[in-house]
């Protein structure tokens, strides 16, 4: 009969979770139990547990979500698997052709501009021809 | 006859074996002091004695244990510690 039952709060006190509070999920043997809480879900031997006084009500080999309803109606904090999702590297973009590319459009800028200026000169030309031709053809 | 400066025991000496078969004495600093457990003083396991622009150089997790007081106290008496906080809560 230890202390360390299903349900039982307790604190770790070596490893990377040390000074966490925990809840006990599972007990396997005399020595180790299944833990959860504001931890990482594992088997522990429970030299590296501490019990605290109270208990709460979960079933034996409770889930995850189970053990974190019953922490957050307590208030406690827990542990929670974060994504591993891998961040987008930013992409580089070569100095040389960011130059090019900024060049080009100033260079065709100035050809559309010379095409704008050299175009409305036959604009009016051809008007002009087109109303010599209907001219003509009137007189005819 | 060695320099001056080189006289006192300021800096670590290391013998280093030329390819001429000659032993040469090549002068280094010396490493700080090694790191200890402010409550008990033994000394640290996990934490790198080294100079300090070879452990700036090292990952944050390279430099000392993982868990809460890594590097200040000992894992035994951060056991002690966190065993004290856990009885004298209600």
């Amino acid at each position: 009969m230890s202390l360390f039952e299903v349900g039982r709060l307790a604190m770790k006190i070596a490893g990377r979770d040390a000074g966490r509070k925990c809840v006990v999920v599972e007990t396997i043997d005399n020595n180790f139990v299944t833990i959860d809480g504001d931890v990482r879900r594992k088997k522990v031997n429970i030299k590296h547990l501490e019990p605290l006084t109270e208990t709460i009500d979960i079933k034996d080999k409770a889930s995850h979500d189970e053990v974190k309803k019953a922490f957050e109606k307590l208030g406690l904090p827990v542990w929670d698997k974060k994504s591993k999702k891998p961040t987008e590297r930013p992409k580089q973009i070569r100095k040389k052709n960011k130059s090019k590319v900024e060049e080009k459009p100033a260079k065709k800028e100035k050809k559309a501009e010379k095409k704008k200026a050299a175009e409305p000169v036959k604009e009016k030309a051809e008007p002009s021809i087109e109303k010599a031709v209907e001219t003509e053809t009137k007189k005819e | 006859m060695p320099r001056g400066m080189h006289k006192s025991n300021t800096l670590r000496k290391v013998f280093v074996r030329t390819p001429g078969s000659k032993t040469t004495i090549h002068y280094r600093k010396r490493k700080p002091s090694k790191t200890i457990c402010g409550n008990c003083k033994t000394q640290l396991a996990g934490v790198p004695r080294e100079r300090p622009y070879k452990v700036a150089n090292m990952p944050k997790t390279a430099k000392r244990p993982e868990r809460p007081y890594g590097g200040v106290l000992c894992s035994a008496c951060t056991r002690k510690l966190l065993q004290q906080k856990a009885r004298s809560e209600k």
